[in-house]
């Protein structure tokens, strides 16, 4: 949280993330080299070059697919919420596996000619106004410049210097840059290859990603926006205790009402950290916790326990015939609001 | 009670004791699934075919410069007298400048040989050592020159240099831009046919005129095309003199 700014705040979970990212990667690689090529039905070998061209850049392409996957498995189940926390370092290490891909392919393609790489890079094809034969080169340049973009600014320092709304929609850019990656992919290898297998695990990848975002849309979509002038939430019944049943009140504006015991606030969805579901969180030490970092506020003013400074907006409840009604209004962050108490509330 | 029932995960906290066990085995399944995967992709990568680089050689034989420079062999350690073979420089070059001098003489060629099921192709070394006026006197013959007629044919537009071995795999569209450096340093075009053409399946690909013709063929390269032309037996290669209005992408 806003304490000071190190590179990295490492914590042994951390540590652990990582070395399973780097585990992956050097499975995937060592795999596809040493086992799976040395398997495939060659007159003569493929060249040294291409062989890590295609090994990094579908890695690559794996990778940015279980990324893109986790933020929705997480919303469906909350087990894969740690795999959520760091997912930074996840695109940070893919950036790097595309990079790689790209190195090689600067290296061997564009290299040996009469003109620079670079230039090579610019010149070579020029046919953006055709499909097939579509300069495929552009498009995985700018996959890798958004993801290096995104690499470069994961830190916390250009979350808080950006402020959260702004560097989340940078973020969201993630998913342009995988729409970059699979044409890159389908107007390229996709088509060269002729073993079925490839194209099965390239579509099903990205239709998995499709399918798990919308499944999670779905599940969101259990409240349905309200224009009424207070909407109504919920039977405080229907709060587990220690948890937060979410309500949409508006286009953009979701509510999280949390219940401790039989005291119950409501506070913005939205966490001021990156976003994150604050709904989906629970009460740890008292305290509202988000799923994605453990970014704590307290559930009644929306402030975090001192010594850190972050604010959320707080929402005006009533309860009214046993069921809580909220006002769409949202308090200025870090307003208090007296928690409505539900005398002999059980969990139904 | 509660706690146990209902774990949740912090960053900085410790991980729930019933996620442990959910993300020992999801770490597992994940590497488990990239490595099946990554078996799956490599053991079935399409084959690059026979091209190759064949080693060193050299060659006596009559250059022809248009529409790209090609020999035919008089004498040689590694040829037949009478085939033929697609010239080129070192990495992504043609050999056009060099052999203008040349058109029409005997001349001594000498460099790497590539090899693509019947197309011949020599890498040539650079200066004087790759190409001279040959005097020692070999007997120059006419090339044979045969009209096969006019033909519509498919198949894929690829630089005669990675495709014949230079690169493996040196065709298909993740290698087009790289087909193209080489078109564009001097590489003969070479027509890649779908069906075969009086027994082969590489025509070297000149304009109507019987000349060059990177410009117009850039933007077909690496796809499935269809195009319209002449095609003539010079000495054992074909040649195929497009009409390149006619080109279209193929089915
Ligand atoms: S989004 Fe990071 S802690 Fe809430």
């Amino acid at each position: 949280m806003s304490v000071s700014y190190v590179p990295v705040q490492w914590n042994p979970n951390k540590w652990k993330y990582d070395a399973v990212l780097i585990a992956l990667v050097v499975v995937y690689i060592i795999v596809f080299l040493r086992l799976g090529t040395p398997a495939a039905d060659f007159t003569r070998p493929v060249d040294g070059a291409i062989l890590r061209i295609r090994a990094f850049g579908s890695c690559a392409f794996l990778m940015l697919t279980v990324i893109l996957a986790i933020g929705p498995l997480a919303r469906l189940d909350k087990r894969f919420a740690p795999i959520l926390y760091n997912r930074r370092h996840f695109g940070v290490m893919t950036t790097a596996v595309a990079f790689t891909h790209a190195m090689y392919v600067l290296g061997w393609y564009f290299a040996y000619a009469p003109i620079p790489r670079l230039e090579a890079l610019l010149v070579s094809n020029t046919s953006f106004g055709q499909f097939l034969g579509f300069p495929i080169e552009a498009l995985g340049i700018a996959a890798l410049l958004i993801l290096s973009v995104l690499a470069a600014t994961s830190h916390d320092f250009w979350l808080s210097f950006l402020s959260a709304p702004v560097w989340k929609s940078l973020h969201l850019m993630i998913y342009p840059a995988y729409v970059f990656v699979v044409a890159h992919v389908a107007l390229g290898y996709f088509q060269d290859a002729k073993s079925p297998v490839f194209a099965l695990i390239f579509t099903g990848g990205a239709l998995t990603v499709a399918g798990l975002h919308l499944a999670s849309w779905f599940k969101e979509r259990r409240f349905s926006p309200s224009t009424e002038k207070w909407v109504k939430a919920c039977k405080p019944s229907e709060i587990p205790d220690k948890r937060a049943v979410i309500v949409t009140i508006s286009q953009q504006e979701r509510v999280a009402i949390f219940r401790t015991g039989n005291s119950f606030s409501a506070v913005s969805n939205t966490c001021a950290h990156q976003g994150g579901p604050l709904g989906e969180g629970k009460i740890v030490y008292g305290h509202v916790t988000c799923p994605w970092h453990g970014f704590s506020y307290k559930a009644r003013n929306g402030c975090s326990p001192a010594p850190f400074t972050e604010k959320i907006p707080t929402y005006n409840m009533s309860l009214e015939n046993g069921v809580l009604f909220i006002d769409p209004k949202a308090n200025q962050p870090g307003t208090d609001v007296e928690p409505i108490i539900v005398e002999g509330v059980v969990h139904g | 009670m509660a706690k146990e029932k209902d774990p949740f995960f912090v960053g900085w906290g410790k991980i729930p004791k019933d996620y442990k066990v959910f993300l020992i085995s999801l770490t597992a399944s994940i590497i488990a699934v990239f490595a099946i995967l990554s078996y799956a992709i490599s053991s079935t990568q399409s084959d690059p075919g026979d091209g190759a680089l064949m080693g060193l050689t050299t060659a006596v034989g009559i250059l022809q410069a248009d529409p790209y420079p090609v020999l035919h062999v008089i004498s040689s350690g590694r040829y037949q007298p009478g085939e033929t073979i697609i010239l080129s420089g070192g990495g992504k070059r043609g050999v056009v400048k060099r052999a203008a001098g040349f058109d029409g003489q005997v001349v001594r060629a000498a460099g790497v040989t590539m090899q693509r099921g019947d197309l011949n192709g020599m890498q040539l070394r650079s200066g004087k050592n790759g190409l001279r006026g040959d005097d020692t006197g070999a007997d120059a013959f006419t090339v044979r020159v045969e009209n096969l007629g006019r033909w519509r044919l498919t198949g894929e537009i690829c630089d005669g240099k990675c495709l014949n071995g230079a690169m493996r795999p040196g065709r298909g569209l993740a290698h087009k831009a790289c087909a193209n450096l080489c078109l564009l340093g001097g590489v003969p075009p070479v027509f890649v046919s779908s069906a075969p053409v009086e027994g082969s399946e590489f025509l070297l690909m000149a304009d109507a005129n019987g000349k060059a013709v990177t410009e117009e063929i850039l933007k077909f390269t690496a796809t499935y095309v269809e195009i319209e032309g002449e095609v003539e037996r010079r000495g054992e290669l074909l040649i195929f003199k497009i009409s390149p209005e006619t080109i279209r992408l193929a089915q």
